[in-house]
């Protein structure tokens, strides 16, 4: 449709571009792009929200939806007008599905919701756009922003979600970190808070088990080193569990470098095993992760006193 | 500056085969980027009307890198940073767009390099304290942080951008300076890293951000740079790039991201820069200049800009030194 001959627009005076003396080429999808611009332009001008403003911006919309300045106006709209904000939801749905780089849309979902005060059905439409990518940034700090915001810590289809995402993909660094996230995101807002034993216990064996499907992931890894943390335990916890690993004095049998990476952190606080720290991070610099030689290098210029082969001879 | 993509592939598409010794194509770069603005026939060109002004930064500065700064006329670049301007002191990304942070912080970025911010304050025009207090206002009192506009969309990006165009004005009093650091203290993860807010997953780019402002403020010793420098370091992967996010594909803008990260923190040497560079250089178009993500797909001014500022930080010979901040 043309704006420039509709009876709905026939009171606007459209504002061009300001464009010195290059004028737009002459093909049809851009005049049409720039004809809808020039009316937004006016109605902004002109602070007009309506339904007809409501539809021009979806013509745009439709046509480029990076486009932050038609989002805000979009926003204000609706919220002018009072619409149906479940009605709005089924528009975005079908926006971010089909743009899924677009991170404006997000933020309007956020506002939309947050006036809406009601995130059913979130989950499912969430799970449609991890069906196309499941570690898109957008997506995942929107998730996080509804479990904050209305409080789902606690929410079982939250842990199952994740757990599905994990299923397909256990490299999904997104979703370990949601993960954690739910487990000690409440302390940002609670710093007291701490997580059930048996949640904990539940965590770790959790990620132990993915170690055992891909070692080399590092995702439960760090995940694991994490838990520790937050739970005052120390990294010796899971040494037996790293050294199944990482046989360091039979380094062909080695599955993971991440598990020789616990094993020298352990050995350099432990007393008498600097030797063996020295091993392992030389495992990790010439065979294991040459890439990172000069980092391997840092830490075992780091082991203080750097241990003497006379040393372990006399002992 | 016109954020089209294209037209040629980095690697040069299958048709070219690239030689073993790869250097820097200075020359094509140069001319890519000076003719990106001719380009107005095309949709793209339109379609990326919202970012302009960032591409204009992203050119200008890869042409200062290159050693070309006058491939860009200094009158006209001023001009229309001038138009994008509004009264509250703000910069739209294009004349007739709102007022937006991440412009804003393009539009003095773009004045400070070619040294003209004084032009902010001549007879007529909005000034630098006008500037300085739109983005003051955009601090969110409570935690410190920063949004993007009235609408309140909060990210560690505006934040450090804030810091960022404060801090080349001279008006970093105007805001609450420990109130944004303990805020990007508050983005710091278990793994060392930082994320777009509390709890998000980490990523490269919110870490170049977190980073960054942590460096304007003065404040670097609140990172954990042994943890941080390893969680880098392992961004690079076997072919030599680096990625964003464990698991995740290689990209030549994390090249500067993580690069001037690491340099940040002083740990610039943990990854293999011989290996990052012949990745860098591999994803050029030889023939039609530009940069592009990676080997194969289409050149664009971003990846142009951080590949080139990548080499940059690798002291690749011939480019002018970059600042990581
Ligand atoms: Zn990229």
């Amino acid at each position: 449709m043309s704006y420039s001959t509709s009876p709905d627009w026939a009171d606007v005076e459209p504002i061009a571009q300001e464009d010195g003396d290059h004028p737009l080429a002459a093909i049809a999808y851009m005049d049409d792009y720039s004809e809808a611009m020039s009316y937004l332009r006016a109605v902004m001008a002109a602070n007009e929200h309506s339904e007809r403003a409501l539809v021009l911006t979806e013509d745009i919309i439709s046509m480029n939806p990076a486009h932050y300045t038609v989002w805000l106006f979009r926003a204000k709209t609706l919220f002018e007008l009072g619409s149906d904000l479940r009605e709005e939801l089924t528009y975005l749905n079908a926006i971010a599905l089909k743009y899924q780089k677009n991170y404006q849309i997000w933020h309007h979902r956020q506002l939309i919701m947050e006036k809406l005060g009601d995130p059913t059905g979130e989950g499912k439409f969430i799970a449609q756009m991890f069906e196309k990518d499941a570690k898109n940034y957008h997506v995942w700090s929107y998730r996080q922003w509804l479990v904050r915001h209305f409080s789902l810590w606690d929410s079982p289809t939250e842990l199952s979600d994740i757990q599905s995402l994990l299923l397909a993909d256990v490299r999904n660094n997104s979703a370990w970190n949601h993960r954690f996230f739910l487990i000690f995101g409440r302390q940002e807002q609670y710093p007291s808070f701490t997580p059930l034993p048996e949640t904990v216990k539940r965590e770790t064996e959790y990620a132990k088990t993915a170690v055992y499907s891909a070692p080399q992931n590092p995702c439960p890894w760090v995940f694991l080193r994490g838990i520790l943390k937050k739970t005052k335990q120390p990294l010796s916890t899971i040494q037996s569990f790293a050294a199944e690993f990482a046989p360091f004095e039979r380094p062909d049998e080695v599955k993971s470098s991440h598990a020789l990476d616990v094993l020298a952190d352990i050995f350099a606080e432990t007393e008498g095993r600097k030797e063996d720290a020295v091993k392992v991070l030389d495992l990790l610099a010439q065979r294991y992760d040459p890439i990172r030689a000069n980092y391997w290098r840092y830490k075992k210029a780091r082991l203080t006193p750097i241990p003497m082969a006379t040393t372990a001879a006399a002992a | 500056m016109s954020l089209v993509s294209g037209p040629g592939r980095g690697g040069g598409g299958a048709k070219h085969d690239l030689p073993e010794e790869l250097a820097l194509f200075v020359d094509k770069h140069v001319e890519y980027i000076q003719t990106l603005d001719t380009r107005r026939d095309e949709l793209e060109y339109w379609l990326t009307e919202h970012l302009r002004l960032s591409g204009l930064y992203w050119g200008l500065t890869a042409l200062h890198l290159l050693g070309h700064p006058e491939a860009l006329p200094r009158a006209e670049t001023i001009a229309f940073v001038i138009s994008c301007q509004h009264e509250n002191g703000g910069f739209g990304a294009a004349p007739g767009h709102d007022a937006h942070m991440l412009y804003t912080v393009s539009a003095i970025q773009i004045l400070a390099t070619i040294d003209a911010l004084d032009e902010l304050d001549l007879p007529g025009r909005a000034g630098k304290d006008k500037v300085g207090s739109f983005i003051a206002n955009l601090q969110d009192p409570e935690t410190g942080t920063f949004a993007g506009d009235e609408w309140g969309e909060t990210d560690t990006r505006f934040l450090y951008g804030a810091l960022n165009a404060l801090s080349l004005l001279h008006l970093l009093s105007l805001i609450d300076l420990p109130a944004a650091v303990s805020h990007v203290q508050s983005c710091a993860n278990f793994d060392g890293g930082y994320g777009v807010s509390p709890g998000a997953e980490s990523h490269a780019g919110q870490i170049f951000t977190c980073v960054g402002a942590l460096a304007i403020a003065g404040r670097l010793d609140l990172v954990d740079t042994d943890r941080l420098g390893r969680w880098l370091s392992e961004r690079q992967v076997e072919g030599g790039g680096l990625n964003g996010r464990p698991e995740k594909l290689e990209d030549v803008c994390y090249s500067w991201w993580v690069l001037s990260s690491l340099a940040m923190i002083g740990r610039l040497h943990w990854i293999d820069g011989k290996k990052l560079e012949a990745f860098i250089l591999r994803c050029q178009d030889p023939e039609m200049g530009g940069i592009a993500d990676r080997p194969g797909d289409m050149v664009d001014v971003f990846h142009t800009v951080f590949g080139i500022a990548g080499l940059s930080l690798l002291k690749y010979p011939g480019l002018e030194e970059v600042d990581p901040i």
